[in-house]
């Protein structure tokens, strides 16, 4: 299983979290930024945080398992978000998410074995219009195909044996 | 303040809840998710009663609705009796074999419905009230994780809490009986941990675990007891009998 190292050992985290002041309604705020920063929730953190915040591990790990936003295991390198909203579904969302599967090997919610990938599904993007929508981590594709899908996938290091 | 629950004239408080107003005057209202110890959280929707208020009429949670001015409140009009029963209705499809709501269930006369398929197994109606008495313990081990079908209460990372002292508060307030603490030799183990229980200092009997007693001493700065409810109750008890002739009346 993938585990990327904490980087400078919980030294960054440490100083995002004591930005703010140790006040609850801050619990949020402080994981959202460690979410961004290692793109998951160490364990190690979340004690860090209950500590200075003085909130419950437990409501923290509540928290932190109710928003989709928020992940518990490491997320890979690159985050591949496929639309499967309604106007995406009906333009066949699905195959696209069959097609990550036969690149990648990982279903919604997975990771890749390397590292690299991470998909996840959500429920809609805004962009309707361009149905079906995908996202690399912040990048936009629009009208994608599964051949559109295997040119993306390979400029992120993706597919390489065809 | 005057209060009309079915008919019964009632006293209240400015603030009070009609739940605890209704209790008072001897008036049922079913409940799932309430406790006399803890505040009110309106999750179980049981104890809805209908209001009237001049002209309006509504339906609110009686546990959470606070008495603020001359009201008339109906506690099982055909309204309510309805609306209660939907409520059982899909508490039952997620508990399909819970003792306690299958005794709702025949009490209402609801019909077990085949459109939900439940788990046969689960025992938990997710009401939270297990949540909020470990809060009001001050342990804080276990909350609700995850959510929509997948919401469950356990500790962080399904694993033993280091949190947990053992309490059984949980289970005890649990309404449908869903925490599983088993108690055997002096052990008692609930959450996937072991505690070791201490014996009452009065009559011997297992009453407590070690986690459990160092909290309440904590809390208590300091006091060291160690008696069993029963013990305590009665030792309460005979300090009243010599009350008054220490006052020396």
């Amino acid at each position: 299983m993938y585990a990327p190292e904490i980087k400078d050992n919980l030294f960054i985290a440490k100083k995002i979290i004591e930005k703010y002041p140790r006040e609850q309604r801050y619990s949020l705020a402080v994981l959202q930024d460690i979410q961004r920063e290692y793109s998951y929730i160490p364990r190690e953190c979340l004690k860090m945080i209950s500590e200075h915040l003085r909130v419950p591990v437990s409501k923290l790990y509540s928290m932190a398992t109710f928003y989709k936003a928020l992940s518990l295991v490491p997320k890979g390198e690159n985050v591949i978000t496929v639309c499967d909203g309604t106007a995406c579904h009906v333009r066949s969302s699905m195959v696209l998410i069959d097609e990550i599967e036969k690149c990648l090997n990982i279903r919604p919610g997975q990771t890749t074995e390397d590292g690299k990938f991470s998909l996840q599904t959500v429920n809609c993007l805004g962009s309707c219009a361009i149905a079906p929508v995908m996202m690399v981590n912040d990048k936009y594709y629009g009208k994608v195909t599964p051949n559109t899908l295997r040119e993306i996938l390979k400029n992120y290091g993706g597919v390489e044996n065809e | 303040m005057k209060v009309f629950i079915d008919g019964k004239p009632c006293e209240a408080e400015y603030g009070e809840y009609i739940l605890d107003v209704a209790k008072r005057n001897g008036i049922h209202i079913p409940t799932l998710c309430h406790s006399d110890a803890l505040s009110g959280i309106g999750s179980c929707r049981l104890c809805i009663v209908e209001v009237v208020e001049g002209s309006r009429r509504m339906v609110v949670t009686s546990c959470l609705y606070p008495i603020t001015r001359e009201i008339e409140v109906f506690t099982s009009t055909e309204k309510i009796k309805k609306m209660r029963k939907t409520i059982i209705m899909l508490l039952s499809s997620r508990v399909p074999q819970n003792d306690y709501i299958k005794r709702l269930r025949e009490e209402y006369g609801v019909k077990p419905t085949s459109r939900f398929k439940g788990d046969n197994n689960e025992q938990c109606i997710l009401c939270g009230l297990c949540v909020k008495a470990c809060e009001a313990i001050g342990t804080n081990a276990i909350a609700a994780v995850n959510r929509g079908i997948t919401k469950k209460i356990s500790t962080p990372y399904d694993e033993v809490s280091e949190d947990c002292i053992g309490c059984g508060a949980c289970a005890q307030v649990c309404p449908t009986g869903a925490i599983g603490m088993y108690q055997e030799e002096g052990k008692r183990t609930i959450w996937g941990r072991t505690f070791e229980l201490l014996k009452c200092e009065q009559c011997g009997k297992y009453y407590a675990t070690r986690e459990q007693l160092k909290h309440s001493i904590d809390k208590l700065d300091g006091k060291k007891e160690m008696l069993c409810d029963r013990c305590k109750k009665k030792a309460v008890a005979a300090s009243f009998k010599t009350i008054y002739e220490d006052m020396n009346l």
